[in-house]
């Protein structure tokens, strides 16, 4: 029974973390698989909600670190949505210097702002308190449902371990419908979006950006738009995840991994389709899970491990580009070989 | 005051670090030019070359071939020959890559390709750190005295005096080869005009390995300069450096292989000579920064063609 | 003597189809001229026999070999040179340079094939080292046709050659032809500006909508009215 229990724990854990995957999937789908956008800065995106979220809603600075501001304690949602208007902010600065100009511009400048996002986060200590990090982030509503769960658990002292073991982290059970309800809406409002003018401009973009700027769309404006909101979507999930682990550094959003693994999760699912983004981070994060399990089993140190699991995402990603490069779920017209050049 | 007088050393450092700025520059633009895309695994192909050379001068040296230092240099014909082993062996992976992965891509669209490349930079990162590990790997553990350049009131050392000059030879070597050799000709007008190129009867497929195996043996002798530079190689050698070479390349004006040297002394400078005003950990900042205001003011940059 | 000969030729462009089914013969010495309206397919039906394109169905031959397929640079050795409409040149390389890459495949002395463009053109002659880029569309075309004409043709192929050129320069565009089709190859014309080039031509093909639908002498299909009211411009 024990096992079994140690098993649905670990399975919470994944699902909230690829739930979490999956609303940075979804933002890339935004601007990549609607705009044909080519960010490479995700991770950038990703820290700037997670570090908004955590100076909004966390603690006052402490004694160490060297942090001298934030801390405001202000409730989850609000930290939220700072998290998405600080991502969309920045987005926006990246966006107007370089969506004029060729999708690798904007990928060196995506690279260029995740980088520098990522020194900042070290170096600043006034402000992220540097490599120390952030801690102390808090769960919404962790005090009231603990609380609950432990006078549940007091009020019954003679049931099974096994129930003492699921009851006891009740919290997370809620975090993950926590997470499940704000991607759910995400999805929808995404869906909506695809499906309306708005949306079906940014396709005619991605297909044929002289055509759609011949009739007469101020395609920087939708590119635009599309970039800061779909940034906006990542930065929601770095907030997620600050409150989630209660605990941020530098370390965590080690750029270019964080980056890789949501595009891979993107292509694997299918670019364009917004099931597909959810599709594709479940299926990567299982994968990544597997190799984190079956590495343990061979005889490789752990940095050799950590760089095998990479490898094989690596290869991953290139078999999927040249035999199936729409994905799992996208539609097939995408997946059918392109024709050479005329 | 204090920080101004630095500034002519770091000049100095600056010409150093933009000599591997620009052998790894010129491998970008001449790839973006002919292939028409911009590859992001170029920094690990340094770092592949790097490495390559690390395995290769420990066999050499188990042959008997000894790497006692040549004069002033910190190393000697072992880690040359090393090199020599690095460029063939680097050259021979990426054309083998270019085989198994780009070319089944290559009608797939730039930006495919552009995400395929990022997938191999890290793969062949992560790839070195399975085989050498995540710590730092000596090429030289001696440590070597700087020595004064008479008149100037800065001072160099032999083995940064043997990067700048093995980066300027490559450069003139290189634009000889452009310039008059029936090849370098043929990958002139490949990236002018592929379809003319064709039509005129070039094998445009064999002008392609071509620029692979030349940006690669670039990027194997940048890796390797790094090594002697840093004195240790480790396995994000090159990503680090991306940023800042693609920076160059685009403020040379990206496909221009001699605007990448221009992009990679200037860029190199600055990086340097910003130490003096801000802190050190912001040097890849400097970089970033350098390239957005190109991209606002003039992105074909400056060796560019007007868009 | 056939030179070229196109069989049933059905080419196009991913799912669209240009060409419905052409034949097309140039014999040696021939000046041959394509008109008809605009994306009747001319210009693809050049690309497929030169290889840029590859046909869904039909044969090309050439002096008795079939190269239906097959890629550009096997095609120029065989004799067949071809200039496109637009981004004809090399831009960024000299005049010089630019004949030298005609003459690609060859080893060996260019100095007397050189000559040989020089004196047709002579106009190059002094701007030899000037960037190609920099010249006016006028001698652009100059340079690539020259280009084309390094590797001594048996057929030369070109594509609407007075299209970026003004009106008094199209005069001496078409005499050139003539006196490139005097000393030699045969040449395949694609031309809008039709009265021109039927004037010189031995022979002319009408083709519209993906299929040929006339073929007769040049100086025949100037007189003929139906021709000259729907392609000439009355």
């Amino acid at each position: 029974m024990d096992s079994f229990v140690g098993v649905v724990n670990y399975l919470v854990f994944f699902a909230i973390t690829a739930g979490i995957y999956a609303v940075l999937s979804l933002g890339l789908n935004l601007q990549w698989g609607y705009t044909g956008l080519f960010n490479i800065g995700v991770a950038g995106f990703y820290a700037l909600g997670a570090y908004t979220a955590a100076l909004v809603s966390g603690p006052p600075p402490d004694a160490w670190g060297g942090r001298v501001v934030g801390g405001f304690e202000l409730p989850f949602l609000l930290g939220v949505l700072a998290a998405a208007v600080v991502a969309g902010l920045v987005a926006l600065l990246i966006g107007l210097p370089t969506l004029r100009l060729r999708a690798d511009y904007l990928a060196i400048a995506t690279i260029g702002i995740a980088e520098t996002i990522r020194l900042v986060l070290k170096n600043e200590a006034w402000l992220t308190n540097g490599v120390w990090g952030l801690q102390q982030i808090p769960s919404p509503l962790y005090g009231l449902i603990h609380r609950h769960a432990m006078g549940f658990l007091r009020d019954r002292p003679d049931l099974p371990n096994w129930i003492i073991q699921i009851v006891s982290r009740t919290y997370n059970w809620f975090y993950l419908l926590l997470v499940s309800v704000i991607l759910f809406a995400l999805y929808t409002l995404l869906k909506r979006l695809a499906g309306s003018p708005w949306g079906r401009v940014l396709k005619a973009i991605r297909e044929d950006e002289d055509a759609a700027a011949m009739s007469g769309k101020n395609v920087f404006r939708f590119k635009l738009q599309a970039l800061v909101l779909g940034a906006m979507v990542m930065g929601i999930g770095g907030a997620l995840y600050a409150h989630y682990v209660r605990f941020i550094s530098p370390a965590s959003f080690e750029p270019l991994y964080g980056t890789f693994i949501v595009w891979v999760m993107l292509i694997i699912g299918g670019t364009g389709s917004n099931g597909g983004a959810i599709l594709g981070a479940v299926v990567v994060w299982g994968i990544w899970a597997a190799t984190d399990f079956i590495t343990d089993y061979l005889p490789f140190t752990a940095p050799q491990g950590a760089a095998l699991r990479i490898l094989v995402i690596g290869v991953l990603l290139e078999v999927i580009l040249v035999l199936r490069p729409g994905g799992l779920l996208s539609p097939s017209r995408r997946n059918r070989r392109p024709h050479p050049p005329g | 005051m204090d920080a101004l007088a630095r500034v002519p050393q770091l000049i100095v450092y600056g010409l150093v670090s933009g000599s591997i700025l620009s052998l790894g520059g010129i491998g970008v633009s001449l790839t973006y030019s002919i292939l028409g895309f911009s590859n992001f695994a170029h920094g690990d192909m340094m770092a592949l070359g790097a490495y390559f050379a690390l395995a290769a001068l420990s066999i050499l040296s188990g042959w008997g071939l000894s790497n006692r230092p040549l004069g002033p240099l910190s190393f000697g014909p072992g880690l040359l020959a090393a090199l020599l082993v690095a460029v063939v062996l680097t050259s021979g992976s990426v054309v083998l890559l270019d085989r198994l992965l780009y070319r089944r891509l290559r009608h797939a669209g730039r930006i495919t390709l552009m995400i395929s490349t990022v997938g191999v930079a890290l793969g062949l990162r992560n790839l070195i750190q399975f085989i050498w590990g995540p710590q730092p790997h000596y090429y030289t553990t001696r440590i070597q005295r700087a020595v004064a350049v008479p008149g100037l009131g800065v001072r160099i050392k032999p083995d940064q005096l043997f990067i700048v000059a093995v980066a300027v030879a490559l450069a003139v070597l290189l634009h000889l080869f452009l310039r008059y050799t029936k090849t370098g000709k043929a990958m002139r007008a490949t990236s002018d005009n592929p379809s003319l190129a064709r039509v005129s009867g070039i094998n445009t497929e064999r002008v392609i390995v071509w620029t692979w195996i030349i940006g690669a043996s670039l990027a194997a002798v940048a890796g390797v300069l790094t090594g002697i530079e840093n004195k240790f190689v480790m396995p994000e050698l090159g990503w680090q450096m991306l940023l800042s070479i693609f920076a160059a390349v685009i403020l040379g004006g990206i496909g221009n292989p001699y605007g990448a040297i221009v992009g990679g002394m200037i860029v190199g400078i600055s990086e340097e000579v910003s130490t003096a005003f801000v802190s050190t950990g912001y040097k890849p900042a400097v970089a970033f920064g350098i390239l957005i205001l190109m991209l606002l003011v003039r992105p074909s940059g400056i060796l560019g063609r007007r868009e | 003597m056939l030179l070229l000969s196109a069989e049933g030729i059905f080419a196009g462009y991913g799912d669209m189809e240009v060409l419905h089914g052409i034949d097309l013969t140039v014999s040696e010495g021939e000046i041959v001229t394509m008109i008809g309206p605009n994306g009747a397919g001319k210009s693809t039906l050049m690309k497929a026999i030169f290889g840029l394109l590859r046909p869904t169905a039909g044969t090309v031959h050439f002096a008795g070999e079939e190269i239906t397929g097959r890629s550009p640079d096997r095609v120029v050795r065989l004799g067949i040179a071809y200039v496109p409409q637009v981004e004809n040149v090399f831009p960024s390389m000299t005049v010089h340079e630019n004949l030298e890459m005609g003459a690609f495949p060859l080893r060996g002395d260019l100095r007397e094939r050189l000559d040989g463009v020089y004196k047709l053109f002579p106009a190059l002659e002094s701007r030899r080292r000037v960037r190609v880029g920099r010249m006016s569309g006028g001698e652009r075309q100059m340079v690539a046709m020259g280009r084309a004409l390094m590797l001594d043709p048996k057929l030369l192929m070109l594509d609407e050659p007075s299209a970026a050129l003004a009106p008094n320069l199209t005069a001496t565009v078409f005499e050139r032809i003539e006196a490139i089709n005097r000393a030699g190859p045969a040449v395949l014309i694609v031309e809008q500006n039709a009265k021109q080039s039927l004037k010189m031509s031995h022979r002319g093909c009408v083709l519209a909508a993906g299929v040929k639908c006339l073929e007769d002498s040049g100086p025949n299909l100037l007189e003929n009215e139906h021709v000259s009211r729907l392609y000439l411009g009355g």
